[in-house]
């Protein structure tokens, strides 16, 4: 179990390592704010990172939207791409699985810890001091309600809640990162009050 | 016109001294929707590919100026064509709109390839309006939207009426807040690639792209300055949303904005001045600061929520979602009056952005996008677009 546990770090740790180099992003001081991006994507159909699958087009050459068929067609209605449900497993964004044991949830408009995801937040940050060299990415999200852009800092709040409770258990603040994906990555797809529920969430991913 | 709505008026008084109160309401707004200067519009002789006269039809309808109606009605005004395949690039299209007296009002003729009658349609629309309102139309503008399925975020830029979507960027990870430069040849916009925030600026005729901004935390709400010269953005790499402006020739952006709370979604008026929503007051509002900075001054006061504002282009109205109880509008402050009109019916409205004639707004519902003029004149109306189309911006007058 325990070198389970190790390998999944240690993959994760390699895998956030790629998606750094992938981006040209520097978790230290080095100035990342602006600078020229490869412009491979200039052409069309060249992936700007191999694994990142991004595709820019020329307007003019461009594919029609028509021509990609993968619509969801019922209803109509914003869909989301995994129906998590309280206790199951939620897809994170490219592969990142956060389970149960990895997502704090939270009230409407609101930022406060209950004391169930405590508990939660304990055990993610035990592993965290324990393995000094493991780091975790907190993704904070909203419901869909409200200003898109506004929601971006409302989930970065709710990640920084989570982020300052697990420095308070001992946790380095190098160990962590922070993004916030406000409304754009539901967790559940309904507009009613339970899936609002299950999207106000940060979670925590290795 | 005027008669008309008189007429419908007292038609309504009436109906009101009877019962049927919801089928009043009804009828209002179908007679409101249904008026417009009536304009007989003959399906174009020739044979095209595209339905030149009902392509025609639909902008002018859509304007909410003009009732079109079929050839055997005697109307204001007359459009008569002709698309037929000739001239050096594939087709010559022919059209002439005549007054009521039976003088001619316009007599143009096109040489376009295939693909280009959807565009000479729309271009056709916008002269007759031109001719008939001494206003610029919109029918021959775009959109840029994002559309979500399976998994996939589109960026997308279709023309006003929704057709003609092509895709200038595909990812796995979201896309958001697509904004137009001035000249209306790039869109700068949110893009997650990598797992993490970052602005990117595209040049939409050549697709390619350039990373702007990829501070840790936010890099949020891109905004172009009325020169096209600068963007705003926000940056919460000093701990909290603020607002940054960046010279587009140079490196490192410059704070605007300096408080412990959410300062985000800017937006620059003609004046230089900037415009953007901040809860430093203890619920989201829209506040104003000086091209430099400085102490902000708010704007709104109607109840606790207004944020994501969309300036007109002549800078008079600022557009903006506004929470009532549980539900989400667009309203609109008049700067000039001060006044503030709710101008939807709410729910999940979000994402407000003003067409470039200064009238029209185009907006997010949670279904799809919808227009909304600025005087309530128009009733909302949805545009019909695939994959779940949310954030649209519309773009500046063709460049």
């Amino acid at each position: 179990m325990q070198n389970l546990v190790r390998m999944l770090i240690a993959a994760a740790a390699l895998a956030l390592l790629a998606s750094c180099a992938a981006t040209g992003e520097n978790t230290g001081q080095e100035q990342t704010t602006t600078g020229a991006q490869p412009d491979a994507t200039a052409q069309p159909g060249i992936t700007a990172q191999p694994e990142q699958e991004v595709y820019s087009y020329p307007y003019g050459q461009a594919p029609s939207l028509d021509t990609y068929d993968t619509f969801d067609t019922s209803g109509g209605s914003a869909t989301a791409h995994a129906g998590g449900q309280s206790g199951q497993a939620v897809t994170g964004p490219s592969g990142g699985v956060a389970t149960a044991d990895r997502i704090v949830y939270f009230s409407y408009d609101s930022t406060n810890i209950v004391p169930e995801s405590r508990t939660i937040i304990e055990n993610n940050a035990r592993s965290l001091t324990k393995n000094p060299q493991m780091i975790t990415q907190l993704e904070g999200h909203t419901d869909e309600r409200g200003s898109r852009e506004y929601n971006i800092a409302l989930g970065e709040r709710r990640a920084n809640a989570v982020r300052q409770t697990m420095i308070a258990m001992g946790v380095s603040p190098q160990q962590i990162r922070v993004v916030s994906f406000g409304e754009e990555r539901p967790a559940a797809a309904g507009h009613d009050e339970r899936s609002y529920a299950l999207n106000r969430r940060v979670e925590i991913i290795y | 016109m005027k008669f008309f709505l008189k007429i419908l008026v007292l038609t309504v008084w009436w109906l009101s001294l009877g019962a049927a109160h919801a089928q009043i309401t009804l009828d209002i707004t179908k007679g409101v929707e249904g008026g417009g200067i009536p304009i007989a519009i003959a399906p174009f002789g020739g044979s095209s590919p595209e339905n030149i006269a009902g392509i025609v039809a639909a902008d002018l309808k859509r304007t909410g100026k003009f009732a079109p109606q079929s050839p055997q009605v005697r109307a204001d005004y007359a459009v008569v064509g002709q698309a037929a395949p000739g001239g050096s690039r594939g087709y010559i299209v022919r059209f002439q709109l005549t007054g009521a007296q039976g003088g001619q009002l316009l007599n143009l003729s096109f040489d376009v390839p295939a693909n280009q009658l959807r565009a000479v349609a729309h271009r056709i629309s916008d002269l007759i309006y031109e001719k008939l309102t001494n206003e610029k139309g919109l029918a021959g503008t775009r959109i840029a939207y994002v559309a979500f399925g399976r998994g996939v975020y589109y960026l997308v830029v279709s023309d006003a009426d929704g057709h003609n979507p092509q895709v200038i960027l595909r990812s796995s990870q979201p896309i958001m807040s697509p904004a137009w430069s001035p000249d209306g040849s790039k869109l700068a916009y949110v893009s997650f690639e990598g797992r993490r925030a970052q602005i990117i600026v595209q040049d939409v005729y050549t697709g390619a792209r350039r990373s702007v901004s990829a501070a840790p935390g936010i890099n949020g709400a891109p905004s172009w300055s009325p020169d096209g010269r600068r963007l705003v953005f926000t940056l919460s790499q000093d701990g909290n949303p603020e607002i940054y402006a960046l010279d587009l020739a140079s490196q490192y952006p410059t704070r605007l904005t300096s408080s412990g709370s959410i300062d985000t979604e800017a937006v620059w008026l003609p004046d230089g001045s900037i415009v953007f929503t901040s809860d430093r007051g203890g619920s989201p509002q829209l506040y104003r600061i000086g091209p430099g900075g400085g102490s902000p001054q708010r704007l709104t006061f109607q109840g606790n929520y207004n944020a994501r504002p969309t300036v007109s282009p002549d800078g008079r109205y600022i557009a903006m979602v506004h929470q009532r109880g549980s539900r989400f509008y667009i309203a609109v402050l008049d700067l000039q009056t001060r006044q503030f009109r709710v101008l939807t019916s709410g729910g999940l409205d979000e994402s407000p952005s003003f067409a470039p004639d200064g009238k029209t707004i185009i907006y997010s519902n949670g279904r799809g996008v919808a227009t909304v003029s600025v005087d309530g004149g128009a009733a909302s109306r949805e545009i019909a677009l695939r994959g779940n189309a949310r954030d649209a911006a519309w773009a500046p007058y063709g460049r």
